[in-house]
């Protein structure tokens, strides 16, 4: 009997859980396991269930230091398949964009991994939770990671788009279609939805979008950026300004912003006037000053640990023990290891610290990557 | 404990079969329009079942005909998505029906009310539209297949054609609400592939 008829024929039944509580789920690209899903969503309001989630977290790290089998990276994507179902809701207290950071710097220099299409998904998903990803992807870019697949391509392109940068969204296509990358007809196919877009770009305003009043279609409007972000195109470019200039003050217009992604808070910190040009050099100067300045090992930012009541915040329950403190060494898997890239450390980390952490590290993804790797 | 009383009503065999087959073709609309099978573009909106359903414009909505629920002989209409590509089927949404024999056979009715079978297939509905919550993103264009179980001795239109039953390896599954006409009982479950964060 085939599983389907099997599980029909049973009577058995599937929680309601992921019904009820759908809107503090955020949708994964890879789909989600039901059952760990009613089962997450159960903990929050279970203190049973909630030591059995930290206990998998515990031992899940645990994973990750005591590997010695020769695909090192297994353990970390374990971990983060587990915090993605574990924590619905994503968000800036489930240390989501911690371990996407560290995985990818555990990895970033190692051959092994370049053209490896998990690894890639890694640095993806890290992407995707960054305000401006674009430092992500020309980090990838000067480093050859992932160059050989369409899925990079696919949403290094997406995010010019959003950007309104469709010339070098073309252009990105175009490369990857040349290369070879695989996938290719999924590239293809991506290039043409792309070109389709574009075309109908001049006419596609604000109000027009709003006078759409099908039920809202959250297939796609989630997970493929290019169509989420037809809205916002207008709005990203002039989004708050950190720098401290004497530019034209555009009053920041309201920009949508979905709960669960924070990739559009507009934090734009080139100096441009909003014409296209690039003052390349200063931007990112400005931009990584924090990495240019002190290129420090993460292990010497200590964040003062103040014995603080756990905050709430946006998990439903606060009782939840975060990153356990342990000092574990690097795996010796780090062959040319010039400049120290910082030994794995999940410190003890309290909810403000966590989200405090991701914060950071939304604004910057590459804080912590030694000076050298970023590209110029 | 205070008792109410529902207004019944009258539930024949062919009723029940209309509804079941209207059932069907909004549920594959509604798959369609939610999972991005067809563009937006193809759908206008209709109101049924106390919701904004869609249904596609230009082509034929009834899916499955009454005939084979009218004889009893339908067990399960599955419906298959697939990747336009490679033909790997990505997604099977399975209504397994049971039918009340005794009235098939005997021609008698039964009574139930039919606002509460209108909630039920409401509550199905709502779920349909809700599983994207767990469901895998499809980036890639799909096409969509009908799948119809039935008892052997049933004479086949040529509309359809034998077929192997599409089937997922080791796939994930989620039971959805059912509804019942107490003629027809519908069963729900959407299967689809194991996360593939492993595949190289």
């Amino acid at each position: 009997m085939d599983p389907e008829t099997e599980f029909l024929s049973s009577k058995r039944q599937t929680g309601n859980e992921w019904e009820l509580f759908k809107e503090n789920v955020r949708p994964l690209k890879r789909g989600r396991n039901v059952d760990l899903l009613n089962h997450a969503l159960k903990a929050h309001t279970n203190d049973q269930l909630k030591k059995s989630l930290l206990e998998n977290r515990r031992r899940l790290i645990e994973a990750i230091d005591e590997y010695q089998g020769d695909d090192p990276l297994q353990p970390w994507l374990d971990c983060i398949k587990w915090v993605q179902e574990a924590f619905p809701p994503g968000g800036d207290f489930s240390g989501l964009v911690l371990i996407y950071e560290q995985c990818v710097r555990a990895f970033w220099h190692s051959d092994r991994y370049k053209d490896d299409l998990r690894y890639l998904k890694v640095w993806l998903e890290y992407a995707e939770h960054c305000s401006d990803a674009e430092v992500i992807y020309s980090f990838l870019d000067a480093n050859d990671i992932g160059n050989t697949h369409s899925a990079y391509y696919i949403a290094y392109a997406l995010h010019m788009e959003s950007k309104s940068k469709m010339k070098a969204a073309n252009d990105i296509l175009n490369l990857g279609i040349s290369s070879n990358a695989q996938p290719i007809e999924k590239l293809r196919d991506a290039y043409k939805k792309f070109l389709a877009r574009s075309m109908r770009r001049p006419n596609a305003t604000e109000e027009e979008l709003k006078e759409d009043d099908l039920p809202v279609r959250s297939f796609g409007t989630v997970l493929a950026r290019g169509e989420s972000q037809r809205q916002a195109i207008k709005t990203f470019e002039l989004g708050r300004n950190k720098l401290k200039q004497d530019q034209v003050h555009r009053t920041p217009l309201s920009i949508y912003n979905d709960t669960n992604m924070d990739v559009m808070r507009g934090h734009h910190s080139k100096p441009s006037t909003g014409s296209n040009s690039w003052h390349t050099l200063g931007g990112r100067a400005e931009r990584n000053k924090e990495n240019n300045a002190m290129p420090a090992k993460w292990t010497s930012h200590k964040i003062p640990q103040r014995p603080v009541p756990r905050i709430v915040g946006a998990v439903a329950s606060s009782q939840i023990e975060v990153f356990v403190d342990e000092e574990c060494e690097e795996k010796p898997k780090v062959h040319d290891e010039k400049d120290r890239t910082s030994s794995l450390q999940l410190r003890e980390l309290d909810g403000r610290n966590i989200k405090k952490e991701t914060e950071l590290l939304r604004e910057n993804p590459l804080r912590n990557f030694p000076s050298n790797s970023l590209p110029r | 404990m205070a008792s109410r009383t529902v207004a019944k009503d009258i539930i024949t065999l062919r009723g029940s079969a209309a509804i079941v087959s209207e059932f069907f073709g909004y549920a594959a609309n509604s798959i369609l329009y939610n999972r991005g099978v067809y563009p937006e573009e193809s759908f206008a909106k209709v109101k049924k079942y106390g919701l904004p359903m869609l249904l596609t414009q230009d082509e034929e909505n009834e899916i499955v005909g009454k005939e084979w629920l009218e004889a009893g002989k339908l067990q399960r209409v599955v419906m298959v998505i697939m990747s336009k590509a490679t033909k790997e089927v990505l997604e099977r949404w399975n209504f397994s029906i049971e039918t009340d024999s005794d009235v098939v056979e005997k021609g008698v009715s039964r009574e139930k009310s039919d606002r509460e079978i209108m909630r039920e297939i409401q509550a199905i509905m709502r779920q349909i539209a809700s599983s994207i919550t767990y469901l895998p993103c499809l980036d890639e264009p799909c096409v969509f297949d009908v799948l119809a179980y039935t008892d052997t001795d049933v004479p086949v239109p040529f509309t359809w054609i034998e077929s192997d039953p599409k089937l997922i390896a080791n796939p994930q599954m989620v039971k959805l609400h059912s509804f019942d006409t107490k003629i027809h009982k519908v069963d729900t479950l959407v299967s689809y592939k194991n996360d593939e964060w492993d595949e190289q």
